[in-house]
């Protein structure tokens, strides 16, 4: 029965908590109630996992020998300075910004691992204060792969997915998840590729599913990973090319903005025109971002980015409209 | 994990709290661990029957029963072994270092000490475990967040220097702040627009610079909940788009309503807020997708496209000749 189980899981926990020495199986066995009664076998079965399932909620239970010499049985104990939360104080400011942080998140998951860390806060006297009106958030995790990938991370176990195609299927340790701009990626060792690669979730193609068990490797530092976060950044930008782009008064203002004035171009643009350079990777994606513009921004330069942008226009000024099909 | 190890992951929080908090309502406590009342009487049930390893009478926690039946209040006592919290672990250190990295990227630049005092102190607590997740959000520059929580605050009205993605052109709209909004990757800042007497809803990053106009902010209600989603004003209406392999991005970038797989592609329809940002995705996709049904919807981008070559025939050959 569930109570119960939660009854024994606690006493252990508090059994252990309160001893300074390692205390043996057979002693735990006397004195925690719910351990009477079993066969030596199913005591057996049922510490085991009580002690692994304390260990997976993130209680410290260490094994060890109070004889130097372990000629001893080994026993179990919990450190208190292992197990507390340390003294937490945080200023006035920092208990609004604390209020914030509970509403960010809608997404389930989520939501209920801020709101568990809030509630050991308040029951470490800490309590968050309401915060400044005119300020929502509202953030979802909705790749139906989340939660799996999430818990995987955290608990360091491998998982695998068809990535992009079905049937393309990749073995992947997570070591970091990033959320950037509203999408979720995972950053790992892709064991089929054998290097760091970064995924993003809503291109799996098929259930994630677990491979092997928790905590079976090791993520490289934090300054590794921001290192490989940002080098696989996909929306990570050095501008390598520079394209000469006329615009025509306040069009297009994120080209504008992230280009110069050509104060002395080449040849005098159209009346009404501004010629800019704007630094770039991508042709492609420069020329889309370009022909959203329509009329108001006009290639001067380079030749294969002119052609991109004509190329594309072309493609829809010859599809019909409307009215030439009726 | 069991219910029952979920069960015991809560006590090891609830009883420090009921300790810090004697005579709460058992509602308090169900709203705060967001769970049922029911669920905390549970809990408390399996309070009351541990305690300190002998069982005698005065090692058991306490938990007065008849006041938790009775008036709905919450007294626990005689469980000074369990003063503190456990530890954070992972996923709860984790999840609070991603909610404020979001406000971080939000919140005025006043408040990021205050900010980056709670993330030193989770890390402190909870170390490495805090680098295993990293959040990015599309906001403002630090001046516009610092300009418009200022203004949302005190009720100053705006001029926006916007530029608007879909109208492909910088505006000047004069709006009267109500909050900043995070859906999502992005920060939006949802107001009353003076121009267009209505509720308008801008992008913090398309907002190029915001200037008080020395004018207090009107009242105007309560915008409505949907209007982030909703720019334009007509409702949305279905557009069924083919898109190239290239683009299916498409399908899972903007909200839509079904994709579907077909032989050279996918057709994936959308919901059309605005048809100004139909002609604006139309055009930035050129060769990779087009218009299925109904076929009206694309005119728009098809004359743009139109009058976009005619410009490039009238300023002359490119200079490859």
């Amino acid at each position: 029965m569930a109570p119960r189980k939660s009854e024994r899981l606690l006493n252990l926990t508090i059994a252990l908590l309160v001893s300074r020495r390692f205390v043996a199986r057979e002693q735990l066995r006397g004195i925690v109630e719910g351990y009477a009664g079993l066969s030596d076998a199913a005591f057996q079965r049922t510490f085991e996992r009580d002690k692994d399932e304390l260990r997976s909620l993130g209680v410290p239970v260490e094994t060890g020998h109070n004889e130097v010499f372990f000629d001893d049985e080994p026993g179990y104990r919990i450190r208190r300075s292992d197990f507390e939360l340390p003294p937490v104080d945080l200023s006035h400011d920092e208990r609004v910004v604390l209020g914030l942080a509970a509403e960010v998140f809608r997404d389930a998951t989520l939501a209920r691992s801020t709101q568990a860390a809030i509630a050991k806060l308040r029951a470490a006297g800490v309590e968050p204060e309401p915060g400044p009106m005119g300020f929502v958030t509202a953030v979802t995790a909705a790749e139906p792969g989340f939660t799996t990938v999430w818990d995987a991370c955290l608990s360091r176990t491998a998982v695998s997915f068809d990535y992009r195609e079905p049937g393309e299927r990749r073995t992947v340790e997570p070591w970091r998840m990033l959320s950037r701009s509203g999408s979720w990626y995972v950053l790992g060792h892709d064991r089929g590729k054998d290097a760091p690669r970064m995924f993003k979730l809503s291109r799996m193609r098929s259930e994630v599913r677990t491979v092997g068990e928790p905590r079976s490797y090791s993520p490289p530092p934090v300054g590794e990973l921001d290192r490989l976060s940002q080098a696989l950044d996909p929306s990570g930008r050095s501008g390598e090319r520079d394209a000469v782009l006329a615009v025509r008064g306040e069009a297009a203002p994120a080209l504008r903005r992230r280009g110069t004035v050509l104060h002395d171009p080449p040849a005098p643009p159209p009346a009404g025109f501004t010629v800019y350079t704007v630094p770039y990777d991508r042709t492609d994606e420069l020329a889309g971002e370009i022909r959203s513009s329509a009329s108001g921004v006009l290639v001067l330069a380079p030749p294969d980015l002119r052609d991109a942008v004509i190329a594309g226009l072309r493609a829809v000024a010859t599809r019909p409209s409307s009215e030439e099909i009726a | 994990m069991s219910t029952s190890a979920v069960q015991v992951a809560r006590l090891l929080a609830l009883i420090p709290y009921l300790r810090q908090h004697p005579g709460i309502s058992l509602s308090k406590v169900a709203a705060e661990f967001g769970i049922s009342s029911q669920q905390v009487r549970r809990d408390l049930e399996v309070a009351y029957f541990c305690g300190l390893p002998g069982g005698m009478p005065g090692d058991l926690i306490e938990v007065d029963m008849d006041a938790v039946e009775g008036e709905g209040i919450v007294n626990l006592s005689n469980a000074d072994v369990l003063s503190r919290p456990l530890r954070f672990t992972p996923d709860e250190a984790v999840a609070l270092v991603l909610a404020l990295q979001a406000i971080r990227a939000v919140a005025a630049p006043s408040s990021h000490a205050a900010v980056d005092g709670v993330l030193a102190t989770l890390r402190s607590l909870a170390g490495d475990a805090t680098g295993q997740a990293v959040m990015t959000v599309t906001a403002g520059t630090p001046e516009v967040n610092a300009t418009v929580a200022g203004a949302v605050d005190q009720g100053r009205r705006l001029r926006l220097t916007y530029d608007g993605l879909s109208r492909g052109e910088t505006t000047y709209p004069v709006v009267d702040p109500v909050h900043v909004e995070l859906r999502d990757g992005s920060a939006y800042l949802e107001g009353w627009a003076l121009d267009r007497s209505g509720w308008r809803t801008y992008r913090m990053d398309r907002i190029a610079a915001a200037e008080p106009t020395g004018e207090p902010a009107g009242r105007h209600g309560t915008p409505p909940r949907r209007a982030w989603l909703d720019p334009g004003s007509g409702a949305a209406t279905e557009v069924t788009l083919w898109v190239s392999p290239r683009a299916a991005w498409v399908g899972e970038y903007y909200p839509c309503v079904r994709t579907q797989p077909v032989a050279d592609g996918s057709h994936v329809v959308l919901l059309v807020a605005d048809p100004t940002w139909l002609r604006w995705l139309l055009l930035r996709l050129g060769a990779d997708a087009a218009v299925v049904a109904p076929l009206a919807a694309g005119d728009g981008a098809v004359i743009a496209a139109r009058e976009a070559l005619a410009a490039y025939e009238d300023a002359g050959p490119g200079p490859e000749g």
